[in-house]
């Protein structure tokens, strides 16, 4: 196995403890950082994130992947240049307003910062205010992603998406939805720009949004 | 040890199915099937959009008062909804839920304090839920005052320490018995309730997780349970559990489930 296959190997298994090791010995033999972050850690979670589609892997086993790809992308860190495109943009997250249920949004923040976004997790409960204080105070955010796993508060959803659509920014981010009881329709009929099923497609949508 | 039954429950695709098509036959079996496997209440949860959920929990919980003998146990996160209702309801039965997140227990607590109606009460905030035992108990304790205030005695009390599922919280289990514990030591008329399917979001085979749930939660003093009491193999857990703790007599109750066929091999 060549370096960067050994990376992929330990965060496809969550193999936290070794990570570091590993990464640093790819650079050391003088593999291309951003390869070892692209092609060694953003393709295994990917791959662990369509397992989890498959429901072939489980929610602890992508949060250790997450969590040993994290551990590793801080070893790479110094050696990523300086103003490489290492960021596909700002991703900001929430559960909505009256909803305090996280674990799916948790996971889609996993996914969708593993694909390259830096992401704003505003946690549950979010109200529209928050969501635009976000907006406006970071730059380059290109995606704002709504979750939520109650009926009761998909008119929230509703309300807050509408409130995004008039901001004077709307067209340089793209708004996506999702939870339990969000269909593709729904998202279409509050005016987001998409809807995915689960973490792993969460994450595609993203990048394809900012393709 | 009261048991209330989960299947009416919109989330289920099954039944949500039904729901949306008004399919009375399918969900009045569902009623009688868990009367007969030993329910003591019917939980009955609409799970539809905002604007229709009174109207459509209410068409729920008459077809199943009607389907069956026995009290339910009406589910919303909204208590407007609750609220409108809880007055149509022929037999006394259940709130589910309220906690301390704003207006919940003053929309509730007023309606139910002349009434035999129980309530099921979750130990959070609007800020949440504590991580730790401690955090959950100050709440309890909150909700407890709420209740002596309102006059509704503590043996009408539910409470719902929650729990977390275990793929993300590996000390789920230890933070719920923790609070169960010492709620039936300081509240020695409340029930301490749980749903049986929580704990096990996020992995394999959930059922197994479920099940062994269910005896941990009996010990550590778990008295009441939203569960599927179609699932025969639970039934048996539940009465095994009750007899092995010391709670049946003879281990009559036992027996009795067992004669009427609740669990164990099925005849024929």
């Amino acid at each position: 196995m060549n370096k960067i296959d050994e990376v992929f190997s330990a965060i496809e298994t969550g193999k936290a403890k070794i990570i570091a090791e590993l990464v640093q010995s790819a650079i050391d033999a003088g593999e291309d950082p951003m390869e070892i972050l692209n092609a060694g850690m953003v393709n295994a979670m990917s791959v662990i994130g369509e397992r989890f589609s498959r429901g072939e892997a489980f929610v602890p086993e992508m949060l250790i992947s997450a969590r040993t790809m994290k551990k590793g992308v801080e070893v790479l860190k110094p050696y990523l240049a300086k103003g490489a495109a290492t960021s596909l943009g700002t991703a900001v997250i929430g559960t909505v307003q009256g909803d305090m249920h996280d674990i799916g949004k948790n996971l889609v923040a996993m996914m969708i910062e593993s694909a390259g976004f830096e992401v704003v997790d505003l946690e549950v409960d979010v109200p529209l205010e928050r969501f635009v204080e976000v907006i406006r105070s970071h730059q380059n955010v290109r995606i704002v992603a709504l979750s939520t796993l109650l009926t009761t508060t998909m008119p929230a959803m509703k309300n807050i998406v509408a409130g995004l659509n008039q901001l004077e920014t709307r067209e340089s981010f793209r708004i996506m939805v999702g939870g339990a009881p969000i269909t593709a329709e729904f998202a279409k009929q509050i005016g987001a720009d998409g809807y995915s099923a689960d973490a792993a497609a969460a994450a595609v949508l993203a990048k394809s949004f900012v393709a | 040890m009261i048991i209330i039954g989960e299947k009416l429950n919109g989330f289920i695709p099954s039944v949500g199915k039904a729901i949306r098509e008004r399919d009375e036959a399918f969900l009045r079996d569902l009623a009688v099937r868990q009367e007969e496997a030993g329910a003591d209440y019917l939980d009955v949860c609409a799970a539809v959009d905002a604007e229709v959920e009174a109207e459509t929990l209410l068409w729920l919980a008459q077809l199943a008062e009607s389907a069956s003998s026995l009290p339910l146990c009406i589910d919303s996160p909204n208590p407007q909804v609750l609220a409108a209702v809880l007055p149509h309801c022929k037999r006394a039965g259940i709130v589910n839920s309220v906690s301390m997140e704003n207006g919940k227990i003053e929309t509730i607590f007023p309606l139910i304090k002349d009434t035999k109606w129980k309530v099921i009460a979750l130990t959070c905030t609007s800020a949440g839920v504590p991580e730790s035992a401690e955090g959950r108990l100050a709440i309890f304790e909150q909700i407890r005052a709420a209740a002596h205030e309102y006059g509704i005695a503590e043996d009408r009390l539910l409470i719902d320490p929650i729990v977390h599922t275990l793929s993300t919280d590996e000390q789920s289990l230890a933070t719920f018995a923790a609070c169960a514990k010492e709620i039936r030591a300081r509240a020695k008329t409340a029930h301490v309730v749980s749903g049986l399917s929580n704990i096990s979001f996020g992995l394999p085979a959930r059922s197994v997780i479920n099940h062994a749930f269910l005896v941990l939660a009996m010990q550590a003093g778990m008295n009441a349970a939203i569960m599927d009491v179609l699932d025969r193999e639970m039934v048996g857990l539940l009465h095994a559990t009750n007899a092995l703790l010391g709670e049946d007599e003879y281990c009559m109750d036992y027996i009795t489930a067992f004669r009427e066929g609740l669990f164990g091999q099925k005849k024929n």
